[in-house]
């Protein structure tokens, strides 16, 4: 066996031989299987639940009886993310997010959560979720195990004796380094059986192995820093400071900070503000349910010209549901202008705290985490972009519904009498307009792409962190 | 046997964080010898140590092994060399055979149980004692198994940093009968020690080492050993330096 194994080999000896790493790491483990399973249940519930809510939203949506046509673009629909398969590992924003729309004509509304709470929650734990367990406390288990890998020998004189023998520092370095790299290798196993679940849930094989590959840079960048200070340290004292700072500061004070800085450097524009400019902005588009509004007389004449009629009475289309495309189309294209602002916006701040993952692994792997899952502010943005595509083709297909099946005279005259009411009515088979829903991620290698940064950082801390563990070793000495 | 010089210091001198800590110390051994390094907290001993095994560069002057500058080659140096470091070198985690299977791994050497059961009965180690972890061990039978171990390294030469400080009466006695044995088949044995009583009764010779400079050397008779009081009132200072040959 070479040297290099022969430590390695040593290195789990001494673990499998202190009760106290085994205590810890077996703790890990129970809270990890147990954060993991319940991350699954519950966002297995939350996929059927969503699942089902849409089924039902939809079937409600087109068993409404004929009705009058914009009583339905009143009525509106409602539409569900269904969770990434990956959220069973990393839910990322969706906690925050929310997941639900409600889709009706003249307005965009906001997200919201679903209504009914999950079978499966936690009961206010369900912020511990397995990559948040891996991001935060695997490092520790990391430093637990790894402080004293070298400065333990040193403590214990073991060190003069095996460099005196003629075995490098360098080895010594490589041998533990492989022990600890097995070890995190191990403790992955969470995540690869998470990925084959996502598998099969029809994740691609690209995204899993991705999120799985990126995790295991971030706790080899733990190893290495681990290795290092205990290279470096004097003693076994010296090296848990230093290592419990390092944690504190790269796992919980950087990310908050790099939170709070973006923040006050690149704020968001006040929500009441930006309402505000909107809603006057909006006010002068006109009302599309008021055929005598000033803003449509140009509408009114060009129609009447093209049909060749002298009063819109007589024109072959109702005029009130041309309006309500016209309305609808320009109020859209107001209010798409300010939410892709406000998408921006959110994206440029969010990419500016991703910026700070070259200062701390810990975000560059958060970052990485929730891209490739799919479950990052990107994704949200989609979802409520895709939303808003149903939204607008479904009310416009109500108004030309309305323009084309509802003659003008009997919509002006509903509401004369019961015979009246009946008589403005459309067929309920025009409610088909509304297509089903079903939320579209982008591709696996569209998410590897987007994380390629994060990853870059990864890959850069790495890097930076081997060059100086082989120059540590190098410089080993009795 | 032929006596031939297996460790040398040439007017050694070593720097340590910009201080001097040895300055110019000259001395030699020749196979089958013991010699003692006498001196102090802080003299240099574990520094002239260190030397010979290649850690520390020599500002001025030389060290040897087997006749080969270390400068030049501190594997060889390594390779021929059993060192014993101050502190108690060995796993707590190990009982005393994984402890000299793993250091004899790491040196490239692989015994069979035979061998290791051999050098243990050789250090007189208690058989009931071996399968236990080292955790459970006296000070007295770590050093049997790090005297073990270099045992079974074979190598013509040992340096021992204050191999005895801890040991208890009997446990230095009988250590001292170990070295003496050792020596008689051949090794050459380097050990520091500020032990005055101990270097009289193991060494051949002594050398006396203050504050980085060799002040004596005394040698043994060729039908004794050397005497105490003499070492004694050198070493506590009541004589001048001297370049004593008793
Ligand atoms: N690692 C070190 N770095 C700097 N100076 C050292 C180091 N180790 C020892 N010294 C200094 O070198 C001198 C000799 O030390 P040492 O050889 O260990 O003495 P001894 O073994 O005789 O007690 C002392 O003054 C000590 O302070
Ligand atoms: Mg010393």
């Amino acid at each position: 066996m070479s040297a290099t194994l022969t430590i390695t080999t040593d290195e789990w000896r001494y673990w499998l031989r202190s009760k106290l790493a085994l205590a810890v790491v077996a703790l890990f483990v129970v809270i990890l299987v147990g954060v993991s399973a319940l991350t699954n249940l519950r966002i297995e519930a939350e996929a059927h639940e969503r699942e089902h809510h849409q089924e039902v939203s939809e079937e409600t949506f087109l068993d409404q009886p004929d009705r009058h046509p914009h009583r339905m673009v009143h009525y509106g629909h409602y539409v569900f993310r269904a969770p990434m398969p990956l959220a069973i590992f990393d839910p990322g924003l969706d906690a925050i997010t929310g997941q639900t729309l409600f889709l009706e004509g003249h307005r965009q509304n906001s997200a919201t959560f679903s209504a009914s709470a999950s079978s499966a929650d936690l009961g206010g734990l369900s912020w511990l979720t397995p990559a948040l367990m891996y991001q935060l406390f695997a490092p520790l288990l990391v430093i637990l195990l790894g402080h004293g890998a070298i400065v333990r020998e040193r403590e214990a004189g073991t060190l003069p004796a095996l460099l005196a023998q003629g075995l490098t520092g360098r080895r010594l370095v490589a041998g533990k380094l492989l022990a600890l790299a097995l070890f995190v290798t191990l403790l992955l196993v969470p995540v690869l059986i998470s990925g084959v679940i996502a598998l099969s849930a029809g994740e691609r094989v690209l995204a899993a192995a991705s999120l799985l590959g990126v995790y295991l840079v971030y706790l080899l960048i733990w190893v290495a820093l681990t290795l290092l200070v205990s290279t470096l340290a004097e003693n076994r004292a010296t090296a848990i400071a230093v290592l419990a700072a390092a944690w504190l500061a790269l796992t919980l004070v950087l990310p908050a900070a790099a939170v709070n800085t973006t923040t006050q450097t690149a704020p968001l524009a006040g929500k009441i503000e930006t309402e505000l400019t909107m809603l006057t902005e909006i006010r002068d588009l006109g009302d599309g349910h008021d055929v005598d509004d000033s803003v449509y007389n140009d509408v009114q004449a060009s129609l009447l010209a093209e049909y060749g009629a002298a009063s819109i009475e007589e024109l072959d289309i109702n005029i009130r549901g041309v309006l309500a495309q016209k309305a609808e189309a320009d109020l859209t294209e107001t209010l798409n202008v300010y939410a892709d602002r406000r998408m921006a916006a959110e994206m440029r701040q969010s990419d500016r705290v991703s910026a700070h993952g070259w200062l701390t692994p810990t975000l560059a792997v958060a970052v990485a985490s929730r891209t490739l899952a799919g479950t990052d502010l990107f994704h949200y943005h989609r979802f409520l972009r895709q939303a808003e595509a149903l939204r607008i083709n479904f009310v416009q297909g109500l108004n030309r519904a309305h323009a084309e099946a509802l003659s003008y005279t009997d919509d002006i005259n509903r509401n004369r009498d019961e015979a009246s009411w009946e008589r403005a009515r459309i067929d309920a088979s025009n409610w088909q307009v509304l297509d089903s829903f079903q939320y579209e991620s982008a591709s696996a290698s569209d998410r590897v792409a987007g994380a390629q940064w994060s990853i870059a950082m990864l890959a850069a801390w790495i890097a930076v962190l081997t060059l100086l563990l082989a120059w540590a070793g190098g410089r080993l000495k009795p | 046997m032929t006596t031939t010089v297996k460790l040398e210091a040439d007017a050694l001198q070593v720097y340590r964080s910009d201080k001097e800590v040895l300055s110019g110390i000259s001395f030699s051994l020749s196979s089958s010898e013991v010699y003692a390094l006498l001196g102090g907290n802080g003299a240099g001993k574990s520094t002239t140590l260190l030397s010979f095994l290649g850690f520390l560069p020599a500002a001025g002057g030389r060290v040897l092994v087997n006749g080969k500058d270390v400068s030049a080659d501190h594997k060889a140096a390594r390779a021929a060399i059993a060192y014993l470091p101050e502190a108690a070198s060995l796993y707590e985690h190990l009982n005393a055979f994984e402890n000299l299977r793993y250091f004899l791994q790491l040196a490239g050497r692989s015994e069979d149980s035979p061998a290791l059961e051999a050098a243990l009965d050789r250090v007189s180690l208690a058989p009931a004692s071996r399968a236990r972890r080292l955790k459970d061990y006296s000070k007295g039978m770590r050093q049997k198994v790090a005297i073990a171990l270099a045992i079974l390294r074979d190598t013509d030469i040992l340096l021992l940093d204050e191999p005895t400080s801890g040991l208890d009466p009997s446990a230095i006695d009988e250590f001292h009968d170990l070295i003496r044995d050792l020596a008689d088949t051949g090794k050459t044995i380097l050990m520091v020690t500020h032990d005055v009583y101990g270097a009289c009764q193991v060494a051949d010779r002594i050398g006396l080492l203050r504050g980085g400079k060799l002040v004596g050397e005394f040698s043994a008779p060729t039908d004794g050993r050397i005497e105490t009081e003499t070492v004694h009132r050198a070493f506590s200072g009541r004589t001048v330096d001297t370049q004593l040959a008793v």
